[in-house]
């Protein structure tokens, strides 16, 4: 074992210290993984519990106080009111804004789980982590999101000791061996979030409602079917802009097995915070492919 | 599919393994990133007919229909048909236009999150854009956006194909209420209920036309791997609805190239002695 990092538990140096390895893999993956040269040598993990600190602000209590709050430091978009109307009920304005601090404390919480992951697998000599899985679970409602990362770590037989961080990935068994044979070495796991809040106003309202056609919708064509644009265009954003963050994390490597996941979650008609989570695996070329021939269709008799 | 070559040259993967994790100490390369969520066989398989993933794309629409639309009336639910076609066509257009911003040549893998509400219809599409191996942009109106998986694209394309884009048709159709009296006079009888079955014939037919008037409209031979969605409705008793969607293809080479496979029998799933799942 390496040196012990300050903040790694006290139980978890006994754990790790205890002569038999532990690991997630299955058989088969654990297989492979001694047929790639590795051998496991603990299941590492890393654990992180998050308090949104300002949660309150994508409450519907928020919309009375400030028309135009927006995030500060992110993208903000802004809608009017065409009709001219003044009422408590009508939605004079609507807005569309990035949740930083929602973005922040995904980031914090799953960099630190992902760190303690990673310092339990330095304290056992790993070269890198295989078979990631992180796990993100809301604990109760009051703001905190929980944070898990774990995985198996692996040294490589054969080869000096590490002296830099870990290498991750999500694959095992038999796909991360592929990766290996086709000239790619993974680098980390990647994984960004993008959170939009929808502060919808009377004319997304109404077309969230059903009242498309109508004389509030704003329609400027006969037909009944709107497209309801302030939501499409939060959607097309988060979309785009956690793609964008995870693109930042590549830093010329490519982005392999992404998974991007977008969820919503409604408050009041049209009134949505719309979330995007993008993982996926960093690789990195370390030949050239070797030249391929014409992959040959099977037919499996079992 | 399979590399029918491995067997003759088999890799070193030790040393491989060992020989890429030393990789790790160098510097980072200067290449230009790319991003996607193919499988790493699905990449192999790109590879392997000179194709390569540039970026991870994607396209939302949303469109409103009318309240109260659901419930009563005859005939084609038109501006739902309406909704659902302009939401596939607007978020094709989407994913179209960032795949030619990429740089790619078409966009393979396209999953299609379809969602049919009260008030909205939603469709989400997401797959990843493809080139040629280091080839230059195309003009946009050249780049497809097809559903196929990358291994279907391959097994396409080997078979002297092309795919040309996603074709979509949907309908959706009142059932008409029956009369009292005619409720009360079937009451105790098994009898069809021809209002439904109309309602189903009417809108699969409309549907599936207009996929295939899609099809026609990009210079299509057929429509190959449709997927459909049809049934009645949770919000919507008296309406059913149908939907198909599917990549339009071409044949590109002189004539079909026969694909013959090799019979193999795989060693990695157990053996199935007895499969009758109907007794469980």
């Amino acid at each position: 074992m390496g040196e012990s990092p300050p903040d790694l538990p006290e139980a978890a140096e006994r754990r790790l210290a205890g002569g038999a390895f532990s690991s997630g893999l299955s058989v088969s993956d654990f297989g492979a993984c001694l047929e790639m040269g590795f051998e496991p040598v603990g299941l590492v993990q890393g654990f992180c519990a998050m308090h949104q600190g300002s949660y309150a602000m994508g409450g519907a209590l928020s919309r009375s106080l400030s028309p135009y709050g927006g995030s500060g430091s992110g993208y903000v978009q802004n809608y009017q009111c065409p009709h001219g109307m003044i009422s408590n009920e009508h939605r004079m304005w609507g807005q569309n804004y990035e949740q930083t601090w929602v973005q922040d404390a995904w980031n914090q919480g799953f960099t630190s789980a992902y760190e303690r992951m990673l310092e339990e697998a330095a304290t056992l000599g790993a070269h890198g982590v295989v078979g990631v899985i992180d796990t993100q679970m809301p604990l109760g409602d009051v703001g905190v999101v929980e944070f898990h990362v774990r995985g198996t770590a692996v040294k490589v037989l054969d080869t000096p000791a590490p002296t830099s961080s870990p290498w991750t990935t999500y694959l095992a068994g038999q796909r991360l061996a592929k990766v290996f044979e086709a000239g790619y070495v993974p680098v980390s796991i990647v994984a960004a979030v993008s959170s939009v809040r929808v502060w919808a106003y009377c004319i997304t309202e109404y077309l969230m409602e059903g009242f498309a056609g109508s004389m509030w919708s704003n329609a400027t064509s006969s037909s009944s079917a709107v497209e309801i644009e302030q939501i499409v265009t939060a959607q097309t954003w988060s979309r785009q802009r956690v793609r964008s963050l995870a693109r930042a994390q590549l830093h010329g490597d490519a982005l392999h097995g992404a998974d991007l996941r977008s969820s919503e979650r409604e408050f009041e008609k049209g009134d949505l915070e719309i979330e995007a989570v993008l993982r996926g695996n960093r690789i990195r070329r370390f030949k050239d492919f070797d030249p391929l021939p014409v992959p040959q269709p099977t037919v499996r008799l079992s | 599919m399979t590399n029918g070559d491995v067997a003759k040259s088999p890799i070193d993967t030790k040393a491989e393994v060992r020989r890429a994790v030393a990789s790790l100490a160098g510097k980072a390369p200067k290449t230009e990133s790319t991003t996607s969520d193919l499988s790493i066989d699905e990449e192999l398989n790109l590879h392997s007919i000179g194709w390569e993933p540039v970026e991870l794309v994607s396209g939302v629409s949303l469109f409103s229909t009318p309240v109260g639309l659901w419930n009563w009336g005859e005939g084609e639910i038109t501006s739902a048909s309406e909704a659902h076609a302009l939401a596939f066509k607007y978020a094709i257009g989407r994913i179209h236009r960032e795949a030619a911003d990429a740089g790619g040549h078409g966009v393979v893998g396209v999953h299609v999150e379809r969602r049919v509400y009260s008030t909205h219809i939603e469709v989400s599409l997401l797959g990843t854009a493809v080139r040629p191996v280091g080839a230059k942009s195309v003009e946009p109106s050249n780049v497809f956006v097809s559903d196929l998986s990358a291994r279907d694209f391959t097994l396409l394309m080997v078979a002297g194909w092309e795919p040309l884009g996603l074709a979509t048709g949907a309908s959706f159709v009142y059932a008409p209420r029956r009369s009292m009296g005619t409720v009360l006079q079937q009451q105790s009888q098994n009898v069809e209920l021809k209002n439904y079955t109309d309602a189903m014939y009417s809108s699969r037919e409309s549907a599936m036309e207009r996929m295939q008037q899609v099809a026609l409209e990009l210079k299509g031979t057929g429509v190959v791997g449709v997927k459909v969605v049809e049934g009645p409705m949770s919000f919507a008793a008296h309406a059913v609805g149908f939907a198909a969607w599917g990549t339009v293809v071409r044949l590109v080479s002189d004539a079909h190239h026969f694909v013959r496979p090799t019979m193999v029998v795989s060693l990695n799933d157990s053996g199935v002695a007895f499969d009758a799942q109907s007794l469980q």
